[in-house]
């Protein structure tokens, strides 16, 4: 029994300034992914959110939640008891959101415990006007993972932080009061980046992968695709040189998906997925990097069958 | 693993594919040493109310940090209370899940990245240890566990920590200066009360019980009904809450999920010696527990109410009551504890468990 990837599919801001919040982005990207797949919302078992910049910064409720009621998956007022629901909450690891909640979704979806899962990542600036230098594209991105009798799915998960390198990467909400005025003043988001955050990134994640490619006895050469983070925008393709897979199994993404926050490695799935490469791929490293510094890495085996997937 | 067809999803007892078993070793918790009586907090409010705060709630008073207290060192001071209670020291965790909903590395800034849990990793020197943040408002913590319970079931780690610190009572000062009566959508605000907790949840050794029934769904028709974010104008955030429906909702919907989940690991509501329910304030709380053993005939036998001298500390609630009462000695070997959140989003989440001598031993401090 193991888990396979039904379908990955990202969204991108619209012209109207409402159609970049981040909500909307996750909204469509999740729609998309279940149109995709062709399955219903209320085929959803565990719906996981891993945004981390959201409309007005909302901290309460899940974003997950929200999205779960905007898809329409299982609102369950009343429950229908004898059917099952949705369980829908949020995950903040950065860059390495994805693989963290793969790993969530995995650990209940495996073994049959649930059916199918689906995580959405979504980021977008949460208010340009008091935002400096917001680096990321606004981009939506939902990725559903389903059950699946055969042998197959994610085999390893290895995610490891690097607290030395916490300070090159830090986004922080800070009070900033008006000319000393304690209760006057504006709430801005500030974002530090350090000039050595891509090369360590690159070396960390060079490290960590080669760690999980020796634990599972993989060679590198035997990598059919590299899916990895797209922000920092190099790491993707120095990583792939760095661990010696070449250029052609590391998807290229849209350029307006180059410099995706968390929703990155599935928008490097979808490309994948559209170039065909991942329906005859037998096994697939996924790398990801954020702030902590944290890498999320992660070994996936395709099932023997994939006629079934939905390209 | 509970049949797929319960609406909750959830784990219920040992079978093939969970072989073991998960319980609860510690609880810690920190608490800052200020206390703000409901009182007070109405003196402050800027508009004449004729609101009884604590008539209307029960809560007598609140904690509140002070200058450099943060959700952060709340969190880390939680953790470390934790592990001084456990057989266990930082470096033996697997898993390190922060669940703070508020996320203050100082008095007046909010980090979203690293992740908090991260920081408490490494002051806890926790460095095996896979961490992330996990966000599911004041159901965060028991969301933690149901995560940890489930990799334990599996055999994917042995033990894990979750952990948070609220530094939330800002939202009551906000709401002080905009609330004008009980109908004001920031009411709730004034309940709040800050706080840190922590529990580490292990695989349970061969024939104990631990952890029986773990179980949460989203009622997401209901995800808007509590919402909170930064005040545009103002240092901290606000929260708006419709919380007259948030309680109706809960007291509709709540019972038949909880007697359907009861039902489908076989126990029920009479077998459990106490119900620790989200603090939210006494008369909701009682409440709830009234209806609730209306509706399922039966009722638990102690019901844990500890709201009214900390406050709601949102995701930390459960834990910092289980801990009050560890501390107190209020539990015996085989008592069934049942943690039951309801939280925006709306979320309901349920984990049973059989307390056992080493939980009991949490006065203890090793």
């Amino acid at each position: 029994m193991g888990t396979f990837i039904d379908a990955a599919v990202t969204s991108l801001g619209g012209g109207h300034v409402f159609g970049r919040g981040a909500l909307h982005l996750a909204d469509a990207a999740a729609r998309a992914c279940l149109e995709r797949a062709r399955h219903p919302a209320d085929e959803l078992d565990l719906l996981v959110h891993v945004g981390v910049y959201k409309d007005f910064e909302i901290a309460e409720p899940a974003l997950a939640s929200i999205i779960q009621e905007d898809i329409d998956a299982n609102l369950g007022s009343p429950p229908r008891l004898g059917h099952h629901g949705t369980f829908s909450f949020d995950v903040s690891n950065g860059g390495c959101g994805v693989i963290t909640a793969a790993q969530l979704v995995d650990s209940f979806v495996a073994d049959g415990g649930a059916r199918r899962g689906m995580i959405v990542a979504a980021d977008a600036d949460p208010s340009p006007h008091t935002t400096q230098d917001f680096p990321f594209a606004p981009a939506g991105g939902a990725l559903l993972i389903s059950h699946v009798d055969d042998e197959g799915g994610f085999e390893r998960f290895d995610t490891r932080t690097f607290p030395e390198h916490a300070g090159q990467f830090e986004t922080q909400l800070r009070w900033e009061p008006h000319a000393g005025r304690t209760h006057r003043g504006r709430n801005v988001l500030e974002l530090f980046e350090a000039p050595a955050f891509a090369a360590t990134c690159i070396e960390a994640g060079t490290l960590v992968a080669r760690e999980l490619l020796a634990a599972t006895e993989t060679p590198a050469g035997s990598i059919d695709l590299l899916i990895a983070s797209q922000y920092p925008p190099t790491f993707a393709r120095e990583l792939g040189r760095a661990l010696g897979i070449a250029d052609d199994r590391v998807p290229r993404v849209a350029p307006e998906l180059a410099r995706t926050h968390t929703a990155g490695p599935i928008a490097a799935l979808e490309a994948a997925i559209a170039s065909h490469r991942f329906a005859v791929a037998r096994r697939v490293l996924f790398v990801t990097c954020g702030a902590g510094l944290t890498i999320g890495a992660a070994l996936f085996r395709t099932p023997p069958a994939t006629s079934f997937f939905a390209g | 693993m509970v049949a797929a067809t319960s609406w909750m999803l959830a784990d219920a007892m040992r079978d093939a594919r969970t072989p073991f078993v998960a319980r609860i070793e510690s609880v810690g918790a920190s608490l800052p040493e200020r206390r703000v009586t409901s009182q007070e907090l109405m003196a402050s409010a800027r508009h004449h109310t004729r609101i009884d705060l604590e008539r209307l709630t029960g809560i007598r008073e609140h904690r509140m940090c002070g200058s450099g207290e943060t959700s952060l060192s709340l969190a880390i001071a939680a953790a470390r209370d934790c592990l001084a209670r456990s057989r266990y020291s930082g470096t033996d965790l697997d898993m390190v899940i922060d669940a703070s909903i508020t996320r203050y590395v100082d008095d007046s800034t909010h980090r979203f990245e690293p992740p908090l849990s991260a920081s408490v990793k490494q002051a806890i020197g926790a460095n095996r240890a896979t961490s992330f943040d996990l966000g599911n408002a004041c159901a965060g913590m028991l969301t933690g566990v149901l995560v940890l319970n489930r990799f334990i079931r599996r055999g994917a780690i042995r033990r894990g920590m979750v952990v948070s610190g609220e530094r939330i009572t800002g939202l009551g000062t906000n709401a002080a200066r905009s609330i004008r009566s009980i109908f004001s959508l920031q009411l709730a605000s004034l309940t709040l009360g800050d706080a840190g907790a922590a529990v580490i949840v292990e695989r349970a050794p061969e024939g104990h019980d631990g952890i029986v029934l773990a179980g949460f769904t989203t009622l997401a028709e209901h995800s808007r009904l509590c919402v909170g974010l930064p005040a545009r104008h103002h240092p901290g955030a606000q929260m708006f809450t419709r919380a007259r429906k948030i309680h109706e909702v809960a007291m509709a919907d709540g019972p038949p999920l909880i007697a359907d989940i009861l039902a489908r690991a076989g126990m029920q509501l009479g077998e459990i010696d106490w119900l620790i329910p989200h603090q939210t304030s006494v008369r909701a709380i009682r409440a709830g527990e009234r209806v609730l053993g209306e509706q399922l005939g039966e009722h638990p036998k102690h019901l844990v109410v500890t709201v009214d001298e900390y406050g709601n500390t949102a995701s930390t609630t459960l834990f910092l009551a289980l801990h009050r009462y560890l501390d107190d000695h209020r539990f015996h070997a085989g008592d069934k504890v049942m943690l039951l959140s309801v939280a925006s989003g709306l979320e309901v989440g349920v984990v049973v468990f059989v307390m056992d001598e080493l939980e009991i031993d949490h006065g203890h401090v090793h």
